[in-house]
């Protein structure tokens, strides 16, 4: 930009500014024309749901006579929240997600983190082959992967269970469907994490690490004691978005809810928002616990971003 | 990273490409939702075509039978999970969004949940007396809401016991149980001639058995007095029920599996599991979920529910209905068909003959035409439908379901999944009762309990 208009020949200065304004309604005219369809999309498919949302959740329905006249729509203000919040179920499904959070993301940092450190080590080979067969588990759609798992758990029909079976083990997984659905995330994040810390591991600058062999650190020390807090903010940010994602659980545990009876309607909140819906056909009740964890959410997303912008701010101080 | 010419241009031409399929699919999306549902409007000559979406065995054949034989009206189905594994659901959606079938299935104990959405039309006006007077008076009386007919009934469903003939001379059982405490005995005897043997199973997923045998002890869930309804699932008569049940799932004397699951279609196959308390139309569903099993055909055998004094009751297992979705604007047609599948001897005869169907008509007159479509070969050649007309004349007169049985079941459904790690059933229908009864008040409904 500087350089074009340096580069501009001498005019009038009529003219000069002129061509200035013209310049300047230019700049604000593309932004706004390039940032259009993106805001329309935002606001058809984001902001007038959410505000429908809202609007459902502070209105009930009520019959009169043994309710099969017509229904009267009704304010009832904070009504369905405080319903919602007063429900075992649901708050209950935020335990679930803890628990869910607590074993899962360890295991699948742990081993993502692994798998990349392994693939960025100068002993791997294959690298190409291993890197797209760790992540082809997120190419299958997730509705797929838990069916195949679903199968895979339930006794009588898998052969992983029948052959557990008959080494004596007798294991339960539609019993204990916390462990279940952790091992089909596993599965299925595992690979797409290991990716993007590969990707920061590629991008430490190979003079460190070729000071650190000067230093006689060995493969060991190199992964633990540089490379690993060196990508630091990869991990805390994979973590941090795992969590937000947490808190939407549905797919999976949804498929093994007609197969698993430990697995209840209301297990995960999303879970519980869908049975009110479409199976107990409350929306007031549905939307109002919807928009209950979408606020969830974001108030996780907003002291991410604030952790992570901290971090990286106090970084270029540092630096400077 | 610097992206050279030719796989910019090739990125183009691939995003061109997914712009494409993007707009291909919405617009079958749109032809999807739009339901064919454009060639009636007004009194064009052409034929009107009405939309159907159901589960019960053997409907396609039904559908098929019906636009064979018919001019004036079409039908296009489409199958749908069943009510419990997610058809309510998706009905009930495509009511909200306005895209509902015309006519659809719904079984009797979901009809009043159906009626009180406000997702099914009214069609008294096209029910003649003539026509009621044709259906078990107990399938109209669960069709009849607040005075006003609301679906025309299919099926009556009198419960009744399947079980493996040979299994039970194994363990030297010579006649079926007539008695629950027999039923006990006889799941003992099983056990002990082999110890992977259960007598049955209890479907943890779907509380419809639990009711149907809580209605056959004389139990009333619901009963409407005036304007307020009385509300007793946790009522002596079904204890005596949960009670004998929990009973059976902590001895381990049955099995706890998903209803109609891989995993209890398995087990029957390898005779792990004996036998199945079910209703008339589970003999089509068992014949046709074994029937790729070889050596099934002929060891099966049917016999009327136990009772609890050896006399013969049932309640009613299931029992579908048809009904007209609220916002149909060809609700004639939709009835037309629907009388037509329900009450003629062709509709019943291409359903049972699909031979996935054992369904007991709701119009008595057309027993005959069912049990001579029904090839009984897997049960030995024995007449299953003189058991199932015995039962039918033995279903409890009064039962009534309410508004709110999508809260019940899944509150049950819910904390049946705890059997394993503390619940029971008795528990289960405690807090069924309560959700119930707190979904009704919720609804501004006066309850007594």
């Amino acid at each position: 930009m500087t350089r074009s208009r340096s580069a501009a020949p001498p005019r009038g200065d009529n003219a000069a500014s002129r061509a200035a304004t013209v310049r300047r309604r230019g700049r604000s005219g593309a932004p706004a024309l390039l940032i259009a369809p993106f805001l329309l999309l935002f606001t058809a498919v984001m902001l007038v749901p959410i505000g429908y949302a809202v609007y459902l959740s502070l209105f009930t329905e009520q019959r009169s006579g043994l309710g099969f006249g017509d229904a009267r729509t009704v304010f009832t203000g904070f009504g369905n929240y405080a319903r919602a919040l007063g429900d075992s179920a649901y708050r209950t499904g935020f335990l679930t997600i803890v628990q869910y959070c607590v074993l899962y993301i360890p295991v699948m940092l742990g081993l993502s983190l692994l798998a990349a450190l392994l693939l960025d080590s100068v002993l791997a080979r294959a690298k190409r082959f291993f890197q797209l067969a760790l992540f082809l588990p997120h190419a299958v759609p997730g509705i797929i992967a838990a069916l195949v798992w679903t199968y895979l758990y339930t006794p009588g029909i898998s052969p992983v269970i029948g052959a557990l079976n008959s080494a004596g083990s007798h294991l339960d997984l539609l019993g204990h469907p916390l462990p279940a659905v952790v091992n089909m995330a596993v599965w299925e994040w595992t690979g797409y994490n290991m990716v993007i810390f590969y990707a920061a591991l590629q991008a430490i600058p190979r003079e460190v690490l070729e000071a650190s062999v000067v230093d006689g650190a060995g493969p060991l020390r190199t992964a633990l004691s540089i490379k690993v807090p060196l990508i630091r903010a990869s991990i805390t940010m994979v973590g941090m978005f795992t969590v937000i994602g947490s808190l939407q659980l549905f797919t999976e545990p949804m498929i093994m809810y007609r197969t698993a009876p430990a697995v209840v309607s209301s297990w995960t909140p999303n879970m519980f928002a869908y049975t009110a819906a479409f199976d107990r056909d409350d929306y007031g009740l549905a939307a109002a616990s919807s928009v209950m964890l979408a606020l969830v959410a974001a108030a996780l997303s907003f002291i991410v971003t604030r952790l992570t912008r901290g971090r990286t701010e106090r970084r270029a101080e540092a630096a400077a | 990273m610097s992206i050279s010419p030719t796989s910019a241009r090739s990125r183009r031409a691939r995003l061109a490409a997914v712009a494409t399929i993007g707009a291909l699919s919405l617009s079958l999306v749109a032809a999807c939702g739009s339901g064919g549902g454009s060639s009636s409007n007004g009194a064009d000559s052409g034929p009107v075509t009405i939309t159907f979406w159901g589960w019960a065995k053997g409907t396609q054949d039904v559908v098929n039978a019906f636009n064979s034989s018919h001019k004036d009206v079409q039908v296009t189905f489409q199958q749908i999970p069943s009510g419990v594994a997610g058809g309510y659901a998706k009905i009930t959606d495509a009511v909200k969004a306005g895209n509902a079938p015309d006519v659809f299935n719904v079984e009797y104990a979901a009809l009043p949940d159906f009626v009180s959405q406000g997702a099914v039309q009214d069609i008294t006006k096209l029910v003649p007396d003539s026509l009621k007077a044709k259906y078990l008076p107990q399938s109209v009386e669960l069709t009849t809401l607040a005075g006003k007919s609301w679906g025309l009934p299919l099926d009556a469903s009198p419960q009744a016991l399947f079980y493996r003939k040979d299994l039970f001379a194994q363990a030297g059982i010579t006649t079926p149980p007539t008695t629950w405490d027999e039923y006990l005995a006889d799941a003992q005897k099983l056990k002990q001639a082999e110890p992977n043997t259960r007598i049955g199973t209890f479907f943890p997923d779907d509380p419809s058995t639990l009711e149907a045998l809580s209605w056959q002890n004389g139990a009333h869930w619901f009963t409407g007095v005036g304007d307020t309804w009385n509300v007793a699932l946790n009522s002596p008569e079904t204890k005596r029920v949960t009670d004998y049940w929990q009973q059976l799932v902590s001895n381990d004397l049955v099995r706890v599996q998903t209803s109609f699951s891989q995993q209890w279609v398995a087990s029957l196959q390898k005779g792990e599991t004996a036998a199945y308390v079910g209703a008339a139309w589970g003999g089509g569903v068992l014949q046709s979920d074994l029937a790729s099993s070889p050596g099934a055909a002929g060891k099966w055998a049917v016999a009327p529910v136990p009772s609890w004094d050896g006399k013969p009751a049932s309640g009613m297992l299931g029992g579908t209905t048809f009904a007209v979705s609220k916002d149909s604007k060809k609700a004639k047609a939709a009835v037309e068909f629907a009388t037509w599948a329900t009450t003629t001897p062709e509709g019943i005869q291409a359903r049972i003959a699909s031979g996935t169907s054992s369904l007991f008509p709701a119009d008595p007159e057309l027993v005959p035409t069912a049990k001579s479509a029904f090839k009984t070969d897997f049960y030995g050649g024995q007449d299953i439908y003189s058991v199932f007309v015995d039962e039918s004349k033995a279903i409890l007169p009064d039962w009534q379901w309410g508004p709110a049985m999508s809260v019940a079941n899944s509150t049950m459904s819910d904390a049946f999944g705890k059997l394993g790690s503390g619940g029971t059933i008795g528990a289960a229908v405690d807090a069924a009762q309560q959700s119930t009864v707190n979904a009704l008040k919720t609804r501004g409904l006066k309850v007594a309990q």
